[in-house]
């Protein structure tokens, strides 16, 4: 259904030069033939540790049917000629908060809300998104909060969030470290008090429910007749830390709107992000999530100096998300020199798996920083699998996106070479068999390098504006949380 | 926090052991003895040339020459006693939380407390043979919720706090250390002079209402306690009338089916519609809406949980004592109470516990113990008041100097073996650590090995066991 709407959509495009003015600078750049294209590739890293030389991709109906050098193509399939690009699988951004209207609410407690409510797709992040070659966006309420709002799988493409879904209710922020105006421990207090709230309002809300059917016998009795059938309309909590007996007496629908994306959460239905600013705030954390039974759907997202606390995160085999810097300084207490900590290392050392996030003072590249993973030692197998395979498996997506392998989501990235070299720029983009961006008609980037402005826009050239700073300690990534 | 019941069945099994034969077959577990010139077990209990015998964790045995288990770790010492606790703490407590004054009653400070901050005071104070602290956050606000004990070598995550809700900390007339600033003064010639003022005390109004506002929050205690009680009587009175009320249902039942089916008859012959009596019962009694707040004064009015309060002077003191006395059940203890000395015989009549500081003067000293006598344990203690010594709750870095600070009360005329209770025995057990605070079987095996005896300036900590751990290694 999602892909005759975008049929409908492409043909509307086709016919319309008012709607081609709103389409963003990104726009779709070749069209599969009835949902069918062949990406003929001069090499294809599939991520499986797979490297296939000049091979093919099939795509159909958004979905990839083969990867392989000898595979057959349906013969009405259109041709991506890529024989001088490499192509990756689509890359995954496991937490941002970036793409809303505002990235924070005010109320401490809002998994009522849904960020799909806030996204917005036209805003530039999902064009720069494109750009660096990630495909597949989790949306989350930013950390200023104590539960944040539900939050949205999504790929960079489309004009609406329902064109962009990839999961909707995919998961909620925690924070254990401290919104504006709470300490640590007023904040901790909050977090425990939602669940304290939660446990105790449906042990009322079970209470009234058995109140009521009690009542309804005695009336029944009183005027001479049967009771009516009880109804089991509910079904039992399914949650590993607490129990709340008679939950089957309460119909799911009933359960306020306030408290139901908590059941699902103290369930485990749905994924938990919990945002911890420094070590000490990994022990509130793994609490909350211990004792309300959704640890093994936690991920912690991590920056600060939270390395210190990896073997406690290891301990509990549950993966972290890394944001913020990938360095930090401490004092050797020994001998007494300051030591450059690499944090993505200190995570892979105590066996904690780790996905890193997009977000840096100077690029919104994935594959920059899984580079610098490289550069400070660390396999490009460990950090290619930080940006898609494990993000991925955090998300609940790694059967859709990931790795390059027949049944996924046709999302595939064609760099210009290797992603972690200087001169691998993306080229081309292809999101669910449908080619999406191409660098050579990014007016953006020709502008950039070129000084070749977009159509009705005023000529300037970026290259003789006043120097205003290079952004070095402008805190390049505090800006997007807070 | 290990608990003792768990141990019970061992101490039969382990007097009958004892009673036939030294213990030889000692169970499995990380096994330590140490061979000791003198244990001290409590203050004022000591036992000459004796070993200690620890396996996992907990002090096993304490009789002369017992036989090491295979693999046991051998350490040996002039003196053996048991860590200090400091009852007054900050140490180990994130610095935002400390100063922090928006929380609430049920606002837990074990919730702030960074396991990876302070590492070096941390490990100074347990090398001064510091194994315990009681941390309170947030004590410049007027109640400052709940402390915690923690321990300052703890094995990973597990066993870092001993009890998560010790007491409910409070403090009265504090003063703020923002207050006060510079202004503008007008000269005579018009010029202006900058004219700077310290930190301001707090109005002695507004210190004597914090007194009544404390004692209207455990009135409200009480009466959320009376509520929930009164409750429980209307909610089985209910219960029981209605299940009298079903007895009497079931037994109408089938002429209330008869009556019923009569009356459809009637009403179709007349042509009317049938209309179901109406029930009426009594209505089932509202319970009280829960109230975190309300609930930690509740357990604190009923002695559930003691309170700190901290207050220095005269007034707030006599007050504070005359306000509360009506609360037969609290369990009060006061820190600081840097003017205390003339309350002793009320105190020691109350079995209010006060947990001293015998600051040093000079620098850094803190405001509010400004005229302390460092007598002011003694005096204390002469009136048989429970002294507990602290390093007073503001700074981090205070905790190492624990013992220095008994010995400075020692210097007051506080006997030794006060003040050595004062920090070990004493915080134990004026805050419920039931297995802390002594040399005996059962207890947790936080231990000091000291090359003389405790509390004097020249002695020093040999080595640190902590849960049965060495986390001091013996010098030498």
């Amino acid at each position: 259904m999602i892909h005759l709407t975008r049929r409908a959509l492409r043909t509307m495009k086709n016919s319309s030069a008012l709607l081609s003015l709103i389409l963003f600078a990104a726009a779709p750049q070749a069209s599969a033939a009835d949902g069918k294209l062949v990406i003929e590739a001069g090499k294809i890293v599939t991520l499986t540790g797979e490297v296939i030389e000049d091979g093919k991709i099939v795509i159909v109906d958004g979905r990839i049917t083969a990867v392989g050098k000898d595979v057959d193509a349906p013969w009405d399939a259109d041709v991506l000629d890529a024989s001088d690009l490499v192509a990756y699988p689509g890359f995954v951004e496991a937490i941002t908060s970036g793409g809303m209207d505002r990235s924070n609410e005010n109320v401490d407690i809002a998994p009522f809300l849904d960020v799909r409510d806030s996204i917005d797709p036209v805003n530039v992040t999902f064009e720069n998104y494109l750009r660096s070659g990630i495909t597949t966006i989790n949306v989350q309420q930013g950390s200023g909060c104590v539960i944040g709002a539900r939050g949205h799988i999504v790929k960079p493409f489309g004009r609406t969030v329902e064109e962009m879904s990839v999961k909707p209710r995919a998961g909620m922020v925690l924070s254990a470290s401290p919104k504006r105006g709470k300490s640590r421990a007023t904040q901790a207090q909050a977090l425990r008090g939602a669940f304290t709230g939660l446990k105790r309002y449906l042990e009322d809300t079970v209470a009234a429910a058995k109140a009521g059917d009690d009542y309804a016998k005695r009336e029944a009795m009183y005027q001479g007749r049967e009771p009516d059938e009880e109804t089991m309309k509910g079904r039992d909590l399914d949650c590993s830390a607490w129990k709340v007996e008679g939950m089957k007496l309460v119909p799911r629908w009933e359960i306020d709107e306030k408290q139901a994306p908590l059941v699902s959460l103290v369930e485990g239905k749905i994924p938990a992000f919990i945002y911890c600013g420094g070590a000490m705030d990994v022990r509130v954390a793994i609490e909350i999530a211990e004792s309300n039974g959704f640890l093994h759907k936690t991920t912690l997202v991590v920056s600060g100096d939270c390395d210190r606390a990896a073997s406690w995160i290891a301990e509990r085999g549950i993966p972290v998300i890394i944001t913020g810097s990938l360095t930090r300084s401490e004092i050797n207490e020994e001998t007494d020199e300051m030591e450059d900590v690499f944090i993505p290392k200190a995570y892979a050392d105590a066996g904690v798996r780790f996905a890193l996030r997009s977000a840096n003072s100077t690029t919104q590249s994935l594959a920059y920083q899984a580079a610098r993973c490289v550069s400070h030692g660390m396999s490009r197998e460990d950090a290619m699998r930080a940006i898609s395979v494990t993000p991925a498996e955090i998300l609940g997506v790694a059967k859709r996106v990931g790795t390059l392998t027949a049944g996924m989501d046709g999302n595939v990235v064609l760099y210009s070479a290797d992603p972690f070299s200087v001169d691998g720029v993306v080229q081309r983009v292809v999101i669910e068999g449908e080619a999406v961006y191409d660098r050579a008609t990014d007016s953006r980037v020709r502008h950039l390098e070129e000084g070749i402005a977009p159509d009705n826009t005023e000529q300037v050239d970026p290259r003789a504006r006043e120097y205003a700073g290079d952004g070095e300690g402008d805190d390049g990534d505090a800006g997007e949380e807070d | 926090m290990r608990k003792l019941s768990i141990r019970a069945p061992f101490v039969i099994s382990a007097l009958l052991a004892s009673a036939w034969s030294p213990v030889t077959a000692a169970p499995s577990g990380d096994a330590v003895v140490i061979r000791a010139g003198e244990v001290i077990v409590r203050p004022g209990e000591v036992m000459k040339d004796v070993d200690v015998l620890v396996i996992d964790g907990v002090i096993r045995r304490v009789a002369a020459e017992i036989e090491a288990p295979e693999g046991a770790r051998e350490l040996s010492g002039a003196v053996v006693c048991a860590g200090f606790l400091d009852p007054w703490s900050v140490l180990g407590i994130n610095a935002t939380d400390v100063s922090f004054t928006s929380v609430t009653p049920s606002t837990r400070t074990a919730d702030a407390i960074d396991p990876f901050g302070q590492e070096f005071q941390k490990k100074q104070a347990l090398e001064a043979g510091v194994t315990a602290v009681r941390v309170q956050a947030s004590h410049r606000a007027l109640v400052s919720g709940l402390s915690s004990v923690m321990s300052l070598a703890p094995n990973g995550d597990e066993g870092l706090i001993a009890s998560d809700e010790t007491a409910l900390g409070a403090s009265i007339g504090l003063t703020d250390p923002s207050s006060g600033g510079s202004s503008f003064a007008m000269g005579a010639d018009g010029s202006f002079t900058l004219v700077e003022s310290g930190p301001t005390p707090m109005d002695p109004f507004e210190r004597i209402s914090q007194v009544d506002k404390i004692v209207g929050l455990l009135e409200a205690g009480v009466a959320y306690r009376v509520s929930q009680n009164a409750y429980a009587v209307d909610l089985k009175e209910w219960e029981e009338a209605i299940a009298e009320k079903v007895k009497e249902l079931e037994k109408d039942f089938k002429k209330a089916k008869k009556d019923r089916d009569k009356e459809i008859e009637e009403a179709k012959e007349k042509g009317k519609e049938f209309k179901e009596e109406r029930y009426k019962e009594d209505k089932a009694p509202k319970a009280p809406k829960y109230d975190a707040d309300k609930e930690v004064f509740a357990r604190v009015a009923n002695g559930e949980l003691p309170l700190v309060v901290e207050v220095h002077r005269t007034a707030e003191l006599r007050n504070l004592l005359e306000a509360t006395a009506k609360f037969n059940r609290l369990r009060m203890v006061i820190a600081g109470g840097t003017e205390a000395a003339p309350f002793a015989k009320q105190l020691a009549a109350r079995n209010i516990s006060v947990i001293v500081n015998p600051s040093p003067m000079g620098e850094g000293a803190f405001d509010e113990f400004d005229g302390h006598d460092v007598s002011l344990a003694a005096t204390l203690a002469e009136e048989e008041v429970t002294v507990l010594i602290g390093s007073g709750g503001r700074s981090a870095g205070a905790s190492r100097d624990l013992s220095l600070l008994a010995a400075l009360a020692i210097g007051g005329g506080l006997e030794r073996e006060h003040a050595l209770a004062a920090i070990t025995s004493g915080p134990a057990k004026v805050f419920g650590l039931t297995s802390h605070g002594a040399v005996e079987f059962g207890k947790q095996a936080d231990l000091l090995i000291l090359d003389g005896q405790p509390l004097s300036t020249t002695t020093s900590v040999q080595a640190v066991l902590v849960d049965g751990r060495v986390v001091v290694e013996p010098k030498k």
